[in-house]
């Protein structure tokens, strides 16, 4: 399928919008326009928001309008939650308003039926008419955090996204506010967009936008189909040649390709194609739902691998082992290092100066034994021998420990090379406070050993594959 | 004739398939490696072409209208002498006037026995999203049974071309296996890149098979070939 017009508006007014109508029920609820206001004022919207609905007058303080028509500002952008049907007669207002950027939440098009099929191809075609680009029909919509742009249709039981460098996209609102706790989280969010049914705004259009957004610096994409593959291919090499790409891609199965037709009315795609359409264009494929969120952390918040070689600290031998079979799926090796530094470990606990650096021995039976540890994390980083490091961190059962290794993590600050940490211990209260902690101060910290090597690895072969084309 | 002269030709007689012997002069004029082949439109000729190439040899029955030549018991390999050529044209002709009664038959090709090598597969096809791809395999069972293939896009780059080969589960086999002996990877980097030219330069074919190609220590050659041009 070509793409319509190569010329067509940025992005821009979808993200950073001055002012924005919001067309929809005004009723107090769990969804709709009213949640979407709320959220934005709660978010702290420095713009406008006309709220358009012609049985208000008011709400919270802002005056309600009939339709866009009697809005008399300018309108940046426009978002849409009422019945699919008045989706055409608003956006040829739209139109004529002179509005470039429309949010299509309304569902019941392209992913219903035949007519709903019908509707999405009339808005393409009114669109086309005007310079209006879609993103939608059938989405969550939109978030820029660092605006305070959550327009969020569905409530979500908090009201800031903590701002960052992370770009999440997707073809579901299953990474919108309402479905994820980012509320909670550490890591910060440059850019959130479900592109819904992408009847006009793609995969490509956005890359393209975050490609140039300097607030992202990592874009990590959930797809179920690819609108316009050769297209797909040259921006994706393009990108990928300044800013890592993940995207995780559904229907690996010919049967979840079939459900996903039918889900957001797209066309099916060959599974092995794509993937060697990642291969060719660099992008790094996910493998599960949970990885699209952890695996950028690693590209965030720490410096990219110079190479391929990692380093292990742990507190057991058996996790340094399962860590070295995982990392050898994404060609890390693990090395020896370098007789300085074994010279010193040793030291430190005779036979600590090994492949795997294993401080469970000093730590049963030194006393001070914080006071070594910092010791043996920083010779290690600084090895010469190694790119990456692993490191294994144990909480106690009243969460012993945490302002020790945050005292150490802050003297890593502005490390070289990149560590991916996992927290364990027998108390998930004091597990999760180190985490949090921990990523608080710009260290990552993964669910499982499996995600932080995978997370190295990934980074290692970006790299590579980066430094190779330069 | 050239290769767009011989698109042409093909479209003026309303046909999409190319012959075995078409397909191959087309890849040859394209600089593909192709095993020497002639087309003999009677049994005296398939006799003199094949004392002139040397035995043994290989008859493929040419027609337009058979794309599966062995189902239709169109193909006879390893002729050492000519009686044997003589008696695989005779049998050939009443295998295909039994099985294809309306086929319109050109005359057999007569090609020599290439020496075995490691057979592999080159083909392209067309995606409907990301348009023409290649696809690269070993021969045999490892394409039919363990699917063990690799896909690019077009326009492939050097680097593509030798990952999808080094990406096979059997790549080991291409290294040299047990005594065997290794394959010229660069000469298949080539054949993979010039299949990813001639797909970008010719929009008109919609399915290409180089199946076998015979790697050899030194050098590729195809042995067979097959080309399908769009409706």
């Amino acid at each position: 399928m070509p793409h319509k017009k190569p010329e067509r508006s940025g992005l821009t007014p979808f993200f950073d919008p001055r002012s924005i109508a919001v067309i929809g029920s005004l009723k107090e609820g769990f969804f709709g326009g009213y949640v979407v206001i709320k959220s934005l004022i709660n978010a702290g919207f420095k713009g406008e928001i006309y709220p358009v609905n012609p049985s208000y007058r008011e709400i919270w303080g802002l005056t309600v309008y009939p339709s866009i028509k009697e809005v008399p500002q300018r309108i940046d952008l426009v978002l849409i939650i009422t019945g699919s049907k008045s989706v055409p007669g608003i956006l040829r207002e739209c139109i004529q308003k002179g509005v470039r950027a429309a949010i299509v939440v309304s569902d019941g098009f392209a992913e219903r039926d035949e007519e709903g099929r019908r509707l999405q191809e009339e808005i393409v075609a009114i669109a086309g008419q005007g310079d209006l680009r879609i993103i939608g029909p059938n989405t969550a919509g939109v978030a820029n955090p660092a605006k305070g742009l959550i327009p969020n249709p569905y409530e979500m039981g908090y009201e800031r996204v903590k701002e960052g460098t992370i770009a999440i996209c997707a073809q579901t609102g299953m990474i919108n506010p309402q479905a994820f706790p980012y509320g909670d989280l550490r890591y910060g969010v440059s850019k959130i967009c479900d592109f819904g049914n992408k009847c006009d705004v793609d995969e490509c259009d956005i890359m393209d936008y975050l490609e140039r957004d300097p607030l992202t610096k990592v874009m990590t994409l959930y797809l179920e189909s690819i609108k316009d593959g050769r297209r797909f291919l040259k921006v994706s090499k393009r990108v990928t040649s300044r800013k890592p790409v993940l995207i995780l891609k559904s229907g690996r199965t010919g049967q979840g390709a079939r459900v996903s037709a039918s889900h957001t009315g797209s066309l099916a795609l060959d599974d092995r194609i794509f993937d060697a359409a990642c291969k060719q264009s660099g992008i790094i494929r996910l493998e599960n739902f949970r990885e699209l969120f952890e695996l950028p952390k690693i590209f965030a918040y720490q410096p990219l691998p110079k190479g391929n070689r990692l380093g292990i600290i742990t507190f057991t031998g058996g996790v340094g082992v399962l860590a070295i079979d995982e990392g050898a799926k994404y060609g890390l090796s693990v090395p020896l290092l370098s007789p300085r530094t074994r010279k010193k470990l040793d030291a430190i606990f005779p036979g600590l100066g090994k492949r795997i650096v294993d401080i469970g021995p000093p730590m049963a039976v030194v006393n001070d034994y914080m006071s070594i540890y910092s010791e043996i994390l920083k010779t290690v980083t600084v090895d010469p021998c190694i790119d990456s490091i692993f490191n294994v961190i144990w909480t106690g059962p009243s969460g012993e420990f945490i302002e020790e290794y945050l005292k150490i993590y802050r003297e890593l600050q502005g490390n070289r090379v990149p560590v991916a940490s996992w927290v364990y211990g027998p108390r998930l209260d004091s597990i999760n406070e180190m985490s949090r902690r921990l990523e608080e101060l710009g260290f990552p910290v993964f669910p499982d050993i499996e995600m932080a090597i995978k997370a190295l690895g990934v980074a290692s072969q970006y790299a590579k594959a980066k430094g190779g084309d330069q | 004739m050239k290769k767009s002269a011989m698109i042409a030709q093909l479209r003026k007689e309303g046909r999409r398939i190319l012959t075995e012997f078409e397909s191959k002069k087309f890849l040859k004029q394209a600089g593909i490696p192709v095993i020497e082949t002639r087309l003999a439109r009677t049994q005296k000729e398939a006799i003199l072409f094949s004392q002139e190439m040397g035995f043994p040899v290989a008859l493929k029955i040419a027609s337009p209208d058979i794309v599966h030549k062995s189902d239709s018991g169109g193909v006879k390999l390893s002729l050492n002498h000519a009686s044997d050529v003589k008696a695989a044209y005779s049998q050939i002709m009443d295998r295909v006037q039994e099985k294809n009664p309306s086929a319109s038959i050109r005359g057999v090709s007569v090609q020599k026995m290439a020496k075995p090598g490691t057979e592999v597969i080159v083909g392209a096809s067309k995606d409907p999203q990301f348009g023409p791809v290649i696809m690269f395999g070993l021969g045999g069972i490892f394409v039919e049974v363990l699917k063990d293939v690799s896909f690019r896009i077009i326009p492939l780059s050097r680097k593509d071309a030798l990952e999808m080969i080094e990406e096979l589960k059997g790549y080991p086999l291409l290294q040299g296996y047990r005594g065997k002996e290794p394959a010229d990877l660069p000469a298949l980097i080539e054949i993979i890149l010039k299949i990813s030219g001639v797909m970008e330069e010719n929009p008109e074919i919609r399915e290409l098979e180089l199946n076998p190609v015979m790697a050899y220590k030194k050098g590729a050659l195809a042995v067979d070939a097959r080309i399908i041009l769009e409706e």
